[in-house]
This record gives structure tokens, sequence and C-alpha cells, in this order.
């Protein structure tokens, strides 16, 4: 006979098929007390609640021509109506399979912002503190003459995206010295705080401004609203440590570039003081403002006379 | 969609589930290394800098 013929091909199809759903189709005794055997009954278009789970739960059994026209279930009914319900349910079945997937996918976004990104970072800035050892321990490029001051000249240039100077913050801990890197674009920020092409290198007169990720990509600047007027600020470069100290911090609007003159917010005014700004997004995850951190150079330490004051106090 | 996917996966039960897990994971890593690296660009705490 048909229907029990066709069923045990179903269950090799699925093989996860119920012991009961396979011996649906063989009439015996025991049947009617089988409430899985009496699955294909309500495929064909019963209205028992559940009716619509079992269909889409068996599609290899729904579809089976030979089991909806089995007179044993209910093949009287009408095939056009349980054709529709099986369409229904299984429109219902994939937009819930695809809001599903919707919700992991977010949540999967923001495993990757808040942790896949710090890994990248992590293996970039690992790289980065190496490839810096490497530039610093070759012979420093000839440098321009310094001119009349008596200060050390400003460094040498450094492409976009490599590393420029290692930045330390003793209020952040002794692990925290991120490589900072030149620019900012969006793919430079990945690697490490960006220093703004164009704004003062570490030690020049000017304003050194670096921008930094706040929650993301190993959010080196994280913790900046953390920081006090007088805490040190450490710039380590090839051959000396720029010791800054901070002055004062603000949030501002995010189209305020004033912030990163030379002296910050002074348009034109020629500086007088080398000085370093922090810059990251305000409040944490937002764009709606920016924290700034402004500090000013205190010390200058050649790396021959050991580590700064700043550091050794730890 | 899932189920259709599961059954027009060849071999038996043991090598379909192998694919299935690997099919999940070379989306995972789809989303990961493509797709969500593109799509951040375009949200709001990656923007640190001051600008328009």
């Amino acid at each position: 006979m048909a229907g029990a013929s066709s069923v045990p091909a179903a269950e090799d199809e699925q093989g996860t098929a119920s012991s009961g759903a396979a011996t649906g189709g063989i009439p015996g005794p025991g049947r009617p007390a089988d409430p899985a055997a009496d699955a294909p009954t309500v495929l064909v278009g019963d209205s028992l609640p559940g009716g619509d789970r079992l269909l889409v739960e068996n599609p290899a059994l729904v579809g089976d021509p030979a089991l909806v026209g089995d007179p044993l279930s209910g093949g009287e009914r009408d095939p056009a109506a349980g054709q529709r319900r099986m369409l229904a349910g299984r429109l219902a079945r994939g937009l819930g399979e695809l809001l599903i997937t919707a919700g992991i996918v977010v949540a999967l976004f923001l495993a990757y912002q808040l942790w896949v990104t710090d890994l990248f970072a992590a293996r970039t800035q690992d790289r980065l503190h190496h490839q810096l050892d490497q530039v610093w321990q070759r012979p420093p490029a000839p440098r321009a003459p310094a001119g009349d001051r008596v200060r050390p000249a400003p460094l040498p240039p450094v492409d976009l995206g490599d590393g420029l100077a290692i930045l330390r913050v003793p209020r952040f801990g002794r692990d925290y010295f991120p490589v900072v890197v030149e620019g900012v674009a969006a793919a430079d920020l990945r690697r490490g705080p960006g220093h703004i092409p164009g704004t003062a290198m570490p030690g020049q007169l000017g304003n050194f401004v670096v921008s930094g990720h706040r929650t993301t990509y190993g959010k080196p600047f994280s913790r900046l609203d953390e920081l006090k007027v007088g805490d040190p600020l450490v710039v380590e470069v090839r051959d000396r440590y720029y010791t800054y100290r901070v002055t004062g911090s603000e949030v501002v609007a995010p189209n305020r570039v004033d912030v990163t003159y030379p002296v910050p917010k002074r348009p034109g005014v020629a500086p007088t003081k080398d000085l370093i700004t922090l810059t990251t997004c305000h409040p944490k995850f937002s764009a709606s403002h920016r924290l700034i951190v402004y500090g000013e150079l205190v010390d200058t330490t050649a790396k021959s006379a050991g580590v700064p004051p700043a550091l050794r106090g730890e | 969609m899932y189920a259709w996917v599961y059954r027009h996966l060849p071999g038996p039960p043991r090598l379909r589930l192998t694919l299935a897990v690997v099919a999940v994971l070379a989306v995972v890593a789809l989303l990961m290394f493509v797709v969500f690296p593109a799509v951040e660009t375009i949200l709001p705490n990656g923007r640190v800098t001051l600008g328009d």
C-alpha cells in the first residue's frame, strides 16, 4: 500500500522522524491511541491546533501525494485548502526564521563592536610596537638644522597609519602604552589613537592633537574622563620622553575644530607653548559630543637619562 | 529556511552536521571580517575627531 511504503522513505530523508510517524501509515490495533499516528490526518486540512506546526515540521510527509490521497488520512477534505494552509505555514515559519536570524546578527554585531574589534586592535598594536622598536633602533635620519631655537627638531614625518610615538598615562596603569599612529581616518584609528596630520608633533611648538576610540578597537581613550588636572601624560619617541601635565578638560560639540588649533580656541594666535590635546567621543557610544583633554609640556627627558619621574612614581 | 538548507546538504547525518557547522562559521567570519567593518563606519561611536 502506498502510505505504508512512502513513510519509511520519508523517515530516511528526514533522518530524525519519530518512530510514531514512521508507523503512522500502517493500520493496526494500537493506531488510534497513538497521537503521532494521527499526524497525517491533521496535515490535510484539519483545524486542530498544532496542525500547522506538524505540517511545516514534516514537509516531507506533507508533500507526499500518496499520503494526501490516502483514504485513511481524510482524503475527503479539500486538498486546495491544505495547500493554502501549507503555504501560509511555510511563510510564517520563514518570516520567523528571518527575524530570529536578524536578532542573532545584531547580537553578533554587538559582540563584534565590544570584543572582536579589541582583538583586532591588540594584534595591530603588537605589530606597531614591533615596527616602532625596529625603526627606533635604526640610526635616525639626518634632521634639518634646529635653527636658532635650542630645542629638539620635530620628528621626521611618518606615513599615515604608521606608529609615531608611545603614549603612557600613569593613571591608566602600567599596562597602558598604546602606539599613537599618524592620521585619523577610520583605518588609522582602528590601529590606535591617531595624530591629526598638520598639528604639531610631540615636543614641537604648537598643539599635538591625538584622537582615539572610546568604546571599540582597544578603547584607548575609554577612561579619558578620569584624568585630573596635573596628571602626567608621557609621550615616548625615538630618543626622548615628553612629559605633559593635564591642564583641563571639557565637553564640546563635534564641530569645534578650534580646540585643535596651535593655541586652542585662539585662531591665528602664534603658539608659545608645547601643548597636547586628546579628543574622543562623548558620552560613550554616542556621537553627540566630544570629550577634550588639554595638557602642557612640562618636561623633556632624554632616554639616556632613564625613564622620566612621572613614570618612575608608579 | 534552515530545514531546507539542512535537507539539501549531502551525505549522512554526521557529515551534514559538520557541513552545517562549517557553513555557520563561514557566515560568522564573513560578518566579522567584511560586513561589520563596512557597516560600523556609519555608526556614531566611531566618530572621535572634530569636524562637520
